[in-house]
């Protein structure tokens, strides 16, 4: 199991758009839609924003992950975003947000990728991790920092 | 060197659980405190903390957004937050559990016997694993054809026990319902789920397909079991071999797996697998049909004591299985055996905290009432708290009155045509035979359940 299986350069977009959390969150999944990872936009969005309701996925230090457990997803994958500029997403810290993670993956998902993604997940906290990705130039330097987790 | 142990989790268990145990890690690292984290995710616990990691501890960190069980720390003193707050602040968060420890505090840990035994049968589901588990699955799909099946049969002999036999009447149809249509799908519905916790959904056919050969070729419920883990673990294997090129991958689920899958599995069922298994099938239920008293008692006092022995557990459930199973081919007997037996347990241990006061604390004493209600529900678990205290007595104990109680049921001949529902199912007519006797049965092993615990059990001080 690698990274590269998850994420690809068509899933990362390193200046989104958006400006408010909805947004993003639908712009993210957007991606997700284009590269036909989720077969059922509207009902991934669905999913997001009731997660997001249960308490916000904003964790603080500029990092928001987003996440869907549902069966309109075709295969486990990652998409990554980045803002210039940084989005309010309501996070713990109550500062913006400047990396966004969208993570996907089908009800019934092998316990590999779920390892894939908790190591992902225990990176974020690193604070090399986190500044190598805001400083990284394009995708190709997004995923060679992401292949090396 | 202090030591923390920490539980993380959260809703969909896919990031914040582990974002959350890293940051405690790396604060722990550079605070020099010894941290151990247990991550409750979507794969399941990981890094479970073992007893002597919690007896070890200093305090306790729960950072979750879901339920988490803090029975196992009891005596502890614990912080309880969200699981963000572990991911943005750990450091906070180990100095506030350590100056908590520090000041003596316990926190208060919930007795409630009910949700002790909700967290315990959750526990035990997620530590099924391998073929226990598979069959556990299939069994539990099963369970309600077999609630439907004999409540339906059970029903038809109101009318008479050979009203059925005459075509038209409503006993005919509710025989239909229950006989020919509920009871046929148990042993295809036991293999299709087990092969359905192995392959996942391609495994449903193939392994429906199997249980349904194994029921026509006579081959029963033990066939019914070979079945399911053959098409399971068959098809698993041919996900795996068989490769497609991309754009032909679409027919692997829908096209290839169900029917070569179903094509091997049916071929060994009728050729390899049926005949010896339906031999083994037929001198069962010859052996079980014409048992002697003697036999019967002791077929009883295992089954009995198999159903005590972990309450709910692998063995219990052995039993369980292996009498519901038996219901498919018409015998009742040892079903009756098993539901009795694995009602004791809960009501001796109610009786003798009723009866033998000093010999129990009060919170085993305020245990006890609820046991009364889990007992005549055959919620076996309900005993598991008691056992938990103090296995050593406890355990014994209720297998003696649980023996004692299966013997008597097998002696007396009774037969249960409905595989749970503890006396709930009782007042309905014709589902247990020899009604009195079974009364007498139950009754007769929670006396000897209480008696024994009054003999095993020394007198508590104060």
């Amino acid at each position: 199991m690698e990274v590269n299986e998850f994420i690809n350069q068509n899933l990362i977009k390193m200046n989104l758009k958006s400006e408010d959390k909805e947004s993003v969150i639908k712009e993210m999944i957007e991606i997700m839609a284009e590269n036909e990872i989720i077969t059922d936009k509207d009902e991934v969005i669905k999913k997001a924003m009731e997660r997001e309701a249960k308490g916000t996925t904003g964790v603080g230090k500029g990092v928001a992950i987003p996440h869907v457990k549902s069966d309109a997803v075709k295969k486990p994958a990652v998409a990554f975003g980045r803002s210039k500029k940084g989005i309010d997403y309501g996070s713990m810290d109550e500062k913006p947000s400047y990396l966004f993670f969208l993570i996907t993956v089908p009800e019934e998902s092998h316990d590999e990728h779920l390892k894939l993604l908790a190591k992902l997940s225990r990176n974020l906290i690193h604070d090399d991790f986190r500044n190598s990705l805001l400083e990284a130039k394009d995708e190709e330097e997004v995923m060679s920092v992401l292949e090396n987790i | 060197m202090k030591k923390i142990v920490a539980v993380t989790s959260c809703p969909t268990g896919i990031a914040h659980t582990y974002m959350a145990s890293e940051s405690l890690e790396e604060a722990g690292k550079k605070m020099d405190v010894q941290m151990k984290v247990e991550t409750q995710g979507s794969v399941g616990v990981e890094n479970e903390l073992t007893d002597q990691d919690i007896k070890e501890a200093d305090a306790v960190i729960i950072a979750a957004d879901t339920n988490v069980s803090k029975d196992r720390f009891g005596g502890k003193y614990i912080v309880e937050v969200a699981v963000a707050d572990a991911i943005n602040d750990a450091e906070a968060l180990i100095n506030q559990a350590l100056e908590g420890a520090e000041s003596g505090k316990e926190s208060e840990v919930d007795s409630n016997l009910y949700s002790q035994v909700s967290d315990e049968k959750s526990k035990r589901k997620e530590k099924r694993t391998g073929a226990y588990k598979h069959l556990m699955t299939g069994v539990s799909f099963m369970l309600p054809f077999v609630v439907a099946g004999g409540l339906s049969i059970a029903l038809s002999f109101v009318f008479g026990i050979n009203a059925a036999e005459q075509e038209g009447t409503l006993a005919a149809a509710l025989m239909q319902i229950g006989g020919s249509s509920a009871f046929a799908l148990m042993v295809p519905i036991l293999a299709g789920y087990i092969a359905f916790s192995i392959a996942d959904r391609p495994g449903i056919a193939p392994g429906m397909i199997g249980g349904m050969l194994a029921s026509s070729i006579g081959a029963g419920f033990l066939g019914g079991i070979i079945a399911g883990f053959l098409a399971g673990y068959i098809t698993q294997w041919l996900k795996k071999t068989i490769k497609l090129p991309e754009n032909l991958q679409g027919l692997m689920p829908i096209l290839i797996l169900p029917f070569l899958a179903s094509l091997i599995v049916g071929l060994l069922m009728i050729y390899l697998i049926g005949p010896p298994v339906e031999g083994i099938m037929n001198g069962l239920e010859s052996w079980l049909q014409g048992m002697t008293d003697a036999n019967a008692v002791l077929l009883g006092l295992i089954l009995g004591a198999m159903m005590a022995f972990d309450m709910g557990g692998p063995v219990n459930k052995a039993a369980y299985t292996f009498s519901v199973g038996l219901l498919g081919s018409e015998i009742y007997g040892p079903m009756a055996a098993v539901m009795a037996a694995g009602m004791t347990p809960p009501l001796g241990l109610a009786l003798a905290t009723v009866l033998f006061k000093n010999r129990f604390t009060r919170q085993e004493i305020e245990a006890g009432k609820p046991a009364w209600f889990m007992g005549i529900s055959f919620i076996t678990e309900g005993a598991i708290p008691f056992a938990a205290a103090d296995p050593i007595r406890v355990i014994p104990s209720i297998m003696t009155g649980s023996a004692i109680t299966g013997a008597l049921s097998m002696l007396f001949g009774v037969g249960l045509r409905a595989p749970h529902g503890g006396i709930f199912v009782l007042p309905i007519p014709n589902v247990v035979s020899n009604l009195g006797f079974y009364a007498l049965a139950i009754i007769a092993g929670t006396i000897v359940t209480a008696l024994m615990l009054r003999i095993v059990k020394p007198k508590l001080e104060e």
